[in-house]
């Protein structure tokens, strides 16, 4: 049965891609979306997780922020290492995404105005300070002064 | 006879019945826990059932009277126990008043004069509750408990599924429900179900037979990371 896992860092990244998944995977494919605690929960569990992970056929998405890290690449190195401990080739990747979860509702700021019920939030998207919106450092912070704090 | 009353109940009351007999004496000797806490603090009659505690907890004074007096030992052991487990607590006194009530007084390890049990915390009084309950020298054939994390210091979880396992080899079953995954965390593959509703009726699952948790298990996880992580099929609200 094919299958994809996704390892998480935390609920809310488990809350969007359950209405994000349905509009572009194949419905044959089962999905499973595992939530941590944190990161650190994360990076302590997840050998485990893919290892004993009963599907042989399944597949892993270790799914990780940037956060405040300055480099992206030595956080995406050190989870491909704690991925190869799980000893199953080829089946697994990782990507980290985004500085934080946000960035991405920071890319759609149309979809943001109409879910807040709020106006003039899509034309700013056009400002250069949005057209890259993973260039925001802090996009949680700038999410919430563009709803108020919604 | 009252309609719903059941064939059991009567034939029970006969001597010659054995098998009926026991059975309805199982039945009746079944426990279910599920402590008030303001209902179990301070002063109390000093009159009813005083070798079991009661449903609510209630006659704590006098259970712990009870023990005091005719399983000295096993009130010593349930006072140290006490002691380790309430942060900051350095000993446990019991001292019967001349009314015949017994008032617990908490030695603080900071302050000169003790504390009488009705200043002490909910969780503590709680604590005191389940020693004195899992500690009964008598056990109940059949002991249910509600939801035991409530008002309990997190940590103190992995002691209590062990003193309710001990219970258990004593002669007693022990049925807990619990949504704590540090209860969780703390009790083995075989001892672990849970419910999933499924079209207006509830399904009994058990742990050991779950592929995917039992192959986690052997590798050494804890339950309670796998119930939070979504390895309960069917147990999380949607």
């Amino acid at each position: 049965m094919r299958e994809l896992v996704f390892l998480l860092e935390e609920a809310s990244a488990k809350a969007m891609l359950q209405s994000l998944l349905p509009r572009f995977l194949d419905a044959r494919i089962q999905q499973r979306l595992i939530a941590f605690e944190g990161k650190q929960d994360l990076e302590r569990q997840m050998v485990r997780r893919i290892k004993g992970y009963a599907n042989p056929s399944a597949r892993f998405i270790v799914l990780r922020d940037q956060d405040s890290t300055p480099d992206c690449r030595i956080v995406k190195n050190r989870l491909l290492g704690l991925c190869a401990q799980a000893n199953r080739q080829a089946t697994y990747l990782v990507r980290v995404a985004c500085h934080e979860l946000e960035s991405f509702y920071l890319a759609d700021l149309s979809a943001v105005e109409i879910s807040m019920g709020l106006t003039g939030l899509a034309r700013r998207q056009r400002s250069a300070r949005f057209r890259s919106s993973d260039q925001i450092e802090k996009p949680g912070l700038e999410l919430a002064r563009l709803t108020n704090g919604k | 006879m009252a309609p719903e009353t059941l064939a059991i109940k009567g034939l029970g009351q006969f001597e010659r019945f054995k098998a009926a007999n026991a059975f309805r004496r199982l039945i009746e000797s079944w426990h279910v826990s599920d402590f008030h806490i303001s209902a179990a603090r301070g002063r109390k009659e000093a009159t009813g059932e005083s070798e079991h505690l009661s449903q609510t907890g209630e006659n704590l004074p006098l259970v712990a009277r009870f023990l005091f007096e005719a399983h000295p030992k096993t009130f010593q052991t349930i006072l140290d126990k006490m002691a380790h487990r309430v942060p900051g607590i350095a000993s446990v006194e019991p001292k019967l008043m001349d009314d015949g009530y017994l008032a617990l007084r908490f030695q603080d390890g900071s302050f000169k004069t003790p504390f009488l049990d009705r200043y002490v915390s909910d969780g503590t009084i709680k604590m005191f509750a389940y020693l004195v309950l899992l500690h009964d020298p008598r056990p109940h054939p059949l002991l249910c408990v509600e939801e035991p994390e409530n008002q309990l210091y997190p940590k103190l979880m992995a002691e209590l599924a062990e003193e309710f396992r001990l219970y258990a080899l004593r002669g007693g079953q022990v049925l807990v429900s619990t949504h704590s995954p540090d209860f969780l965390n703390a009790v083995a593959l075989d001892e672990v179900c849970w419910l999933v509703k499924k079209d207006g009726a509830t399904e009994i699952r058990r742990a050991r037979d779950d592929e995917q948790i039992k192959t986690y298990m052997a590798d050494g996880d804890q339950m309670g990371f796998l119930w939070k992580q979504g390895f309960f099929t069917g147990a999380d609200p949607e």
